[in-house]
């Protein structure tokens, strides 16, 4: 029973936070449900950083709903991201904290965000096709209500309503699928679906099954035909929902791919690798010339997560827990360097726009966040000796251990490409004369703190092999 | 009346949602194809768990569940685009263009 603590918890919370603006006087300036939900949000962390599940499955619900090693682990990514997210949203609701504007109701955003949380925590731990749909909507639904949170602002309700006309035509593709499968196998569980996969590995229904969901998620994780919405959602949503969309919503579309491919459909491996390929090719190279021509922040953070989700797929080239290992810590590492990211861009659009050319004299006049940025960005290029660089390489073992080389290959020149325009926004920084008339930079204390922890990670997370070591023996008892 | 013939019509549905979402000007146009696809998916279960599947109970619950889920998702679609169209007084998908690629 105690391993569902975290599970319970966080829905608790969820509601808590919630009741609190009822029960408290009316105060938008109260402090009470913020610091009740990164308090709450801390708490589960330590719970799960501190628990280690039963090996096997551990089933609750008639196999419904499963908690084993894996489901652990990426509650802990989940809760990590949404607690960063929410506290980097604080400074979104008080005035002068964006350019934007303020934004209101914060109990609300950050019981949203927590739901949402839930609804992640629900697709880590499905046992069946029905928890893992509501799961996947329970994640995005409150994500389309988040990103039209500046009411006012037309380029945020624009970026909502191209988000949930995506995401629902997703939605509807993907059950299709899910509708396919079922009638193939006759049963909703995985392992009754392990067990005719195992036993027809050419049934029709199961592939136009696959190939549906396969989009679906695609577009949930921004793969490449499928991410014509992320550039824009990403520019047009709030930062801390920019935020939890980039780490929350892919690596939620990761952990249901993995449930799926080394779940149910393992049987199948070698010929779903054919898909693969294709999408994680095209992510790359879209994802990569994208980024190249943009001049708006959050816009080129959109491009370039799309290349990283390719680099996540050639990890899914791999078999069995090694490869799981490599792409759970992959989503840590592209965690912790994003916020970081996203964190520092927050600061530079307290006063400016978030552009390329208000990054300009960063290095003059807060080193320090300078050189922050200049560790995200040589993390997410992939250079030694930083968290991205460990954890390509893993993710890129995983590949070349099933013989796929090329694959590497494509996979390290695409990062090599990739360097360039990572490399612009450093020479914007350090190179590029500072113009006079921008307003300064402020940092208050949280985000110094938060910029502390999250850059210790960006460094520590490669170097240090017990991050790696946890994450490949919560997976190993799985 | 067959499985087959449940299929092809929730395949039709399905193909005219997305021309639907395709081809709509209008918003609420395109939700209504969504529905539409969405509605293909229920006719799909109901029909397999009716004909083919051991488990029947499951697919009757999916469908349940797809319903409920289709309708929060309508609300907070209608709930932004209600938004959009307070502020900016438009309802035209192509008139979305604020956002995009220089």
């Amino acid at each position: 029973m105690n391993f569902l603590y975290p599970d319970m918890l966080i829905l608790i919370l969820a509601i808590g936070v919630l009741a609190v603006d009822l029960i408290l006087p009316q105060d938008e300036e109260s402090n009470a449900p913020f610091l009740m939900s990164w308090l709450g949000l801390a708490s589960i962390a330590v719970i799960l950083i501190t628990q280690t599940p039963p090996p096997g499955d551990y089933m609750v619900g008639f196999g419904t709903y499963t908690i084993n090693g894996i489901s652990t682990i990426m509650k802990l990514l989940f809760t990590l991201a949404c607690l960063f997210s929410i506290l980097l949203s604080k400074s979104y609701f008080t005035a002068g904290g964006n350019l934007r504007g303020k934004m209101n109701r914060h109990s609300e955003f950050m019981a949203l965000m927590i739901f949402c949380t839930f609804g992640m925590y629900t697709v880590a731990s499905a046992g069946d096709m029905i928890s893992l749909f509501v799961g996947i909507e329970l994640s995005t639904i409150p994500l389309y209500i988040l990103s039209s949170f500046y009411k006012d602002d037309r380029s945020s309700t624009e970026a909502a309503i191209k988000y949930i006309v995506m995401g629902s035509v997703s939605t509807a593709i993907g059950l299709f699928g899910f509708s396919f499968i079922y009638g193939a196998v006759g049963y909703v569980g995985f392992e009754d679906i392990t067990n005719f996969v195992v036993n027809n590995p050419r049934d029709p229904f199961i592939w136009i099954g696959f190939i549906l969901i396969l989009s679906s998620l695609g577009f949930k994780l921004g793969l490449a035909p499928f991410h014509m919405w992320a550039p824009d959602v990403y520019q047009g949503a709030p930062t801390p929902v920019t935020t939890f969309l980039s780490v929350g919503s892919k690596s939620v579309a990761v952990t249901a791919l993995m449930l799926l491919i080394y779940g149910p459909l393992s049987a199948i491996h070698q010929e779903t690798n054919t898909l693969l390929i294709v999408l994680a090719c095209l992510s790359m190279v879209i994802g990569n010339l994208g980024a190249m021509r943009q001049k708006e922040l959050r816009r080129f953070m959109a491009y370039s997560s799309i290349a990283q989700a390719g680099y996540i797929l050639v990890g899914f080239l791999g078999k069995g827990e090694f490869a799981q290992s490599s792409i759970i810590f992959y989503l840590f590492v592209f965690m912790f360097t994003n916020v970081c990211t996203f964190f520092i861009f927050s600061i530079i659009g307290q006063k400016r726009t978030e552009s390329f050319s208000s990054l300009r004299g960063l290095s003059k006049e807060k080193p320090m966040l300078a050189a922050l940025l200049m560790m995200c960005m040589f993390s997410l290029a992939g250079i030694p000796p930083f968290a991205g660089f460990t954890g390509k390489f893993i993710l890129f073992a995983s590949a070349a251990k099933e013989g796929y080389y090329w694959m590497v290959l494509v996979g390290a020149l695409n990062s090599t490409v990739s360097l360039y325009y990572y490399l612009l926004i450093i020479k914007e920084a350090y190179i590029n004369k500072p113009d006079e008339n921008q307003p300064p930079l402020h940092l208050n204390t949280l985000q110094k703190i938060n910029l502390s922890i999250l850059g210790t990670g960006v460094v520590l997370i490669g170097l240090i092999p017990i991050f790696y070591n946890r994450v490949s023996e919560l997976v190993n008892l799985s | 009346m067959t499985l087959s013939n449940c299929l092809i019509l929730a395949c039709m549905l399905f193909f005219v949602g997305i021309y639907g979402v395709m081809t709509r000007r209008n918003l609420i146009g395109v939700l209504m194809s969504v529905e539409l696809m969405l509605n293909a998916a229920n006719i799909n279960f109901i029909a397999f768990a009716y004909f083919k599947a051991a488990d029947s109970v499951a697919g009757s619950i999916f469908v349940i569940m797809i319903i409920s889920v289709a309708a929060c998702e309508m609300a907070v679609g209608l709930a932004i685009i209600v938004t959009m169209y307070r502020k900016h007084k438009e309802m035209d998908i192509s008139r979305l263009g604020g956002l995009q690629d220089e």
